[in-house]
């Protein structure tokens, strides 16, 4: 229904004429302003009295003139005081509304909160709600974004902690209220991506997920379930992404600006350097310290305990297999983590424990993963003793056993005096097994126990270096429960090096090297140097050169002294390529004394312990021990890390035959499918931005059968001939081109 | 260019015939475009196939369809049919179509793109009984307002032609529905642009020209105040005669007797959302000219000084309201008065 309207009458209609102008002189305007505004109350009360009607009678639509106050409601505080609050009345009928007329509405308020009209949690208070009960699947999905961006938006310059507080009850709120619907899968949602995005990182949002974890949805409970298995690694790439993202090349910019024409191009080239600095401020920030979800976890212990009481253990619970194994996952994962005690977990467990179980690898992983030294190893030997017996036969298929003693190896990795020795070497035999995954998995178990139980192997399996430490005591089982001594690797070495420091110094001086140690000078110099600048990094490390140099004079000086040689490691490992075991026994006592006084006498400085980092990477002697390589990436393998059916089937795989198809498909897996010379590359790209061709392509691409007759007549000419025409060629040459570029 | 086996052979195969084989599917072209759908059911509307010609009720239950069209020349037929229906009816009988299916329908219109639309449509509302308005006041004066206020100005103009016809007919249903009194107060002080804001600054001149467009809306837009004020403010003279000797033992009758109004208990508001004071039903005309008093009669007078200010016929049309407004307002600071003189 559009009308011819005048030219004076077309300035007035003109909605968005008229908010330009209005926005640079509201006073002025004022009267226009509240023309239209008894225009939109006269349409706001058409509407009201039958919501479902569509609005859009006339010249001028409602929703038109919802976007145009909106936008100018921060001019015209008193005029549009109501006018938040009507919006939010209408929106009320979001189910009869039109889809256009209510996403407009949603889009006016979200307009409003940036402007300052409303607050945020105005606007989320509104939106939360019916985000949660609307049937429409565009309504929620416009909700939702316009909710997470405006969470997103009040705490970019600073973290809003009350907003975010009593959004934060109000989304626990919508779990408790109602347990049994699907609604609190929005509280779910919302506090995932917001913990994605690092915006709240408390325990608050994770006291939310445990609530959703305790739901009676089998949904909801997925929802939370899964955050915690996988929420932390989301945020990992999460921040990856964002910091790889938006590279700016400022002097390319500069230089395109240079060439390019003028105009917008310096606004452009401020705004990237604004982003270079802002980038470069932030690289410089501290990291923030963001704990995983599990570890902000308030009683873990008594989460544990319900989840697997009420979902798992529960007769009642109706949950899919899926879902049961999942929550059984995060179960496993908080009593490895935290070492919790969940008796019933493990004999739940043992029926699953049979290889015609769906998905047994992945309950043989939760077992694994449920496993650790403070469990009782009778409450495992069972365990144990079933998968050995159901999964690790001659009987049984090739994969199945590579599976079970996997399964055994990583339990018996973390609780290692759960195995006995019968079943042990029983199960060692195995690495005599055709199969190749069957091999790798005993010898794994072998392995494990020559480090953690020789004793249990027979003594021809113990392998040299267990017999070595066996016999010379050194080794012992660890008993139920013990706990290792802690100490700091490497102190004795950074120890040495803060002597030899105060010896050279001394002898810089003049004074006698080893004269009594003046404490307080001594502790005087290391809180001069407590920071570690940039430029100080480099002198600390070219100070532990000189160490390794000035090593022979060291220990002259000590023999001097009669005192006895402290052990210098990096000495050790270029002389002799094993080590010595006589030797470090007899340093010991003397070595435990030092660490003692050096640990109780002095407070590390940061800078201490940035020279400790670097030494202990530069003594390279245990590293290259196969053994201790192996010890390293256990160690590597941090606690958080989840075991997954992945790793229990790994072995198995090893022992599948390969179809050629599959070989190839594997070997040509990380190589491009087509092969491109650059050249080629580069041509092809010249063709579609439709460039044209040079003179010389152009003759190479030219047909064959054209060429021919010149080709035929240049045979046949005599030498004179050619002389000519090649002299010709010269002179054309010469004078550039036919024409000539001369006069 | 071109000159490759490979380019050669693609150039080829586009013009490949295809091979027709006996017994065999005729293959598809190339550009043969799906139409098979599916749906869940197919619903054909019933054709009616009755012989003899459709009654007047159902031309016009047809004829209140195609006002939504989007041909304004078929509004503008469907309008006339409807008027010319309504109008030939014999009185008596009831219309073809009711009343109450026809204002709703139609009132829309008020605010239709086209010229030709709106002068039917108010031939239709006059020609429409004057009994069946009442009842539809209320809704009929929002979408009136919405005109007032509307963006073009003969909509504009149009939506007070509206106002005058409904003042006519339902003079006191208009003054007293809910929010008919104070929301069209002030949405002709917006129109006249007088507001009674203290805060207006001294700079920002008062636009007579451009606040109501040219002096002739400007008079009609004062004409139509002063009619509306009328009707709200001066009693009407129709004063029912006492008589005394036939109703002798029955006193105030009138009271006691079931209302002759659409909804009487309207002003009680069972259903409708809470109300605020200026969508407040203002039933009596002493609670309208208090609310006059409070609310318009300073910016009235004021914007009326400088109109009177003006001459010709804008200082005429003012001239009326003002004896409207003083006629109206007469007893009113009278009792002010005589409250001033209790205390």
């Amino acid at each position: 229904m559009k009308r011819k309207v005048g030219a004076l009458e077309k300035v007035d209609a003109d909605l968005t004429n008229l908010q330009y102008k209005a926005r640079r002189d509201p006073p002025s305007y004022e009267e226009d302003f509240r023309r239209q505004y008894s225009q939109y109350e006269a349409l706001r009360d058409l509407l009201l009295t039958n919501p479902s009607s569509s609005a859009d009678t006339g010249v001028v639509r409602f929703t038109e003139l919802v976007d145009f106050i909106a936008h100018l409601a921060e001019s015209y505080p008193n005029i549009t005081a109501k006018f938040p609050d009507d919006l939010i009345h209408i929106l009320s009928y979001h189910a009869e509304l039109e889809s256009d007329l209510r996403d407009k509405i949603v889009s006016a308020l979200v307009l409003l909160r940036n402007n300052h009209v409303i607050d945020s949690s105005t606007l989320l208070n509104t939106l939360i709600p019916i985000l949660v009960v609307t049937p429409s699947k565009s309504l929620r999905a416009l909700l939702f974004q316009k909710i997470v961006s405006d969470l997103r938006s009040a705490n970019s310059k600073a973290t809003q902690h009350r907003l975010n507080r009593t959004i934060q009850t109000v989304l626990f709120n919508l779990l408790t209220s109602d347990r049994e619907t699907t609604k609190g899968l929005w509280s779910v949602k919302i506090t995932r991506e917001m913990w994605k995005r690092q915006i709240w990182t408390d325990a608050k949002a994770v006291d939310i997920m445990k609530e959703a974890c305790l739901s009676d949805n089998e949904k909801v409970i997925t929802g939370g379930v899964r955050f915690f298995l996988g929420g932390d690694r989301e945020r990992e790439e999460a921040a990856d992404e964002s910091s790889d993202e938006e590279g700016v090349d400022l002097n390319k910019l500069r230089h395109q600006a240079g060439i390019n024409k003028k105009g917008k191009k310096e606004r452009e080239l401020k705004r990237a350097a604004a982003t270079v600095k802002r980038k470069e401020r932030k690289k410089n920030a501290p990291h923030p310290l963001n704990f995983s979800a599990l570890h902000l976890l308030h009683d873990p212990q008594g989460f544990a305990e319900t989840l697997f009481s009420r979902h798992v253990q529960n007769s009642k619970s109706k949950l899919s297999l899926n879902a049961k194994l999942a929550i059984l996952n995060l179960v496993s994962r908080l009593v490895g983590l935290h070492k919790l005690t969940v008796m019933s977990l493990y004999s739940y467990l043992l029926k699953y424990l049979t290889p015609r179980q769906a998905s047994v690898t992945s309950f043989l992983a939760i077992l694994a993963q449920a496993t650790h030294d403070l469990v009782p190893p009778d409450v495992l030997e069972p365990l144990i003793q079933k998968i050995a017996n159901e999964f690790v036969s001659e009987a049984s298929a090739s994969e199945v056993a590579a599976a079970g003693l996997n399964a055994i190896r990583e339990i018996c990795s973390r609780q290692p005096l759960a195995m006995n020795d019968v079943l042990l070497q029983d199960l060692v035999q195995y690495r005599k097994s055709k199969d190749k995954g069957v091999q790798m998995a005993a010898r794994g178990l072998l392995s494990l126990y020559r480090e953690v139980g020789a004793e249990l192997l027979k003594k021809r399996d113990r392998g040299k270096d267990a017999t070595i430490s066996l016999r010379a005591g050194e080794m012992k089982e660890r008993r139920y429960g013990e706990a290792a001594i802690g100490q700091i690797e490497g102190i004795d070495l950074l120890e040495k090096w803060k002597e030899e420091e105060r010896r050279k110094k001394r002898e810089a001086a003049g004074l006698p090297p080893d004269a009594a140690i003046d404490e307080e000078e001594h502790a005087a110099d290391d809180w001069k140097n407590w920071e570690v600048g940039s430029d100080d990094d480099s002198d600390s490390s070219g100070g532990w050169i000189d160490v390794e140099q000035d090593g022979d004079d060291i220990n002259i000086s000590d023999s001097e002294d009669g005192k006895e040689p402290p052990p210098k490691k990096a000495k050790l490992s270029s002389e002799t390529p094993g080590p010595t075991d006589d030797a470090e026994k007899e340093n010991k006592e003397a070595e435990a004394k030092k660490i003692s006084k050096l640990l109780t006498s002095t407070i590390l400085t940061p800078a201490d312990l940035k020279q400790l980092k670097a030494l202990q990477e530069s003594s390279a002697i245990r590293s290259q021990m196969p053994s201790s390589k192996r010890a390293a990436l256990l160690a590597a393998r941090h606690t958080d890390d989840a075991i997954t059916a992945e790793t229990i089937e790994a072995a198995g795989l090893l022992s599948k035959k390969t179809s050629k198809e599959e070989k190839i498909a594997m070997a040509k897996a990380d190589r491009d499918d087509k092969h491109q010379s650059t050249t080629a590359k580069r041509k092809e790209k010249k063709m579609s931005e439709g460039k044209s061709t040079t003179n010389k392509e152009k003759a190479r691409k030219k047909n064959f059968l054209m060429t021919l007759g010149k080709a035929k007549g240049k045979n046949k000419r005599s030498l004179v001939d050619v002389r000519k025409s090649l002299r010709g060629h010269v002179e054309r040459q010469k004078k550039g081109g036919r024409r000539g570029n001369r006069g | 260019m071109g000159s490759s086996a490979k380019k050669k052979k693609e150039k080829k195969k586009d013009f490949q015939k295809p091979k027709l084989k006996v017994g065999k599917a005729k293959p598809k072209a190339a550009n043969s475009t799906d139409t098979s759908f599916k749906a869940k059911s197919i619903a054909l509307k019933q054709q009616s196939l009755s012989t003899n010609a459709p009654t007047v009720e159902a031309q016009c239950a047809h004829h209140l369809a195609l006002l939504s069209h989007k041909s304004e020349t078929q509004r503008r037929e469907s309008l006339a049919y409807l008027t010319t229906a309504i109008s030939t009816n014999p009185p008596g009988l009831p219309l073809p179509q009711p009343s109450s299916v026809i204002i709703p329908t139609v009132q829309r219109l008020i605010l239709d793109g086209s010229n030709g639309v709106r002068q039917q449509l108010l031939k239709l509302f006059q020609s429409l009984p004057k009994a069946d308005i009442p009842s539809h006041t209320d809704q009929l004066l929002l979408h009136t307002r919405a005109g007032m206020t509307h963006l073009a100005t003969d909509i504009r103009i149009f939506a007070l032609d509206v106002l005058e016809w409904l003042l006519e007919a339902a003079g006191d249903d208009v003054v007293s529905c809910a929010g008919g009194w104070v929301k069209t107060l002030k949405c002709f002080l917006s129109l006249l642009g007088w507001q009674n804001d203290a805060t207006s600054k001294w700079s920002a001149v008062k636009s007579a020209g451009k606040a109501g467009g040219d002096s002739k809306l400007q008079v009609k837009q004062m004409n139509t105040l002063a009619a509306f004020l009328k009707v709200g403010l001066i009693p009407s003279q129709v004063v029912v005669p006492v008589e005394a000797g036939t109703t002798f033992p029955l006193w105030h009758t009138e009271q006691h007797m079931l209302s002759k109004r659409s909804n009487p208990y309207a002003h009680l508001n069972l259903f409708g959302p809470p109300r605020d004071e200026e969508s407040e039903m203002y039933e009596d005309r002493e609670d309208r000219q208090r609310v006059f008093h409070d609310r318009a009669e300073a910016a009235i007078v004021a914007g009326l000084e400088q109109a009177l200010k003006g001459g010709g016929e804008l200082g005429r049309a003012a001239a009326q309201l003002r004896r409207v407004v003083k006629e109206g307002m007469a007893d009113y600071h009278g009792e002010d008065l005589e409250e001033l003189s209790t205390q």
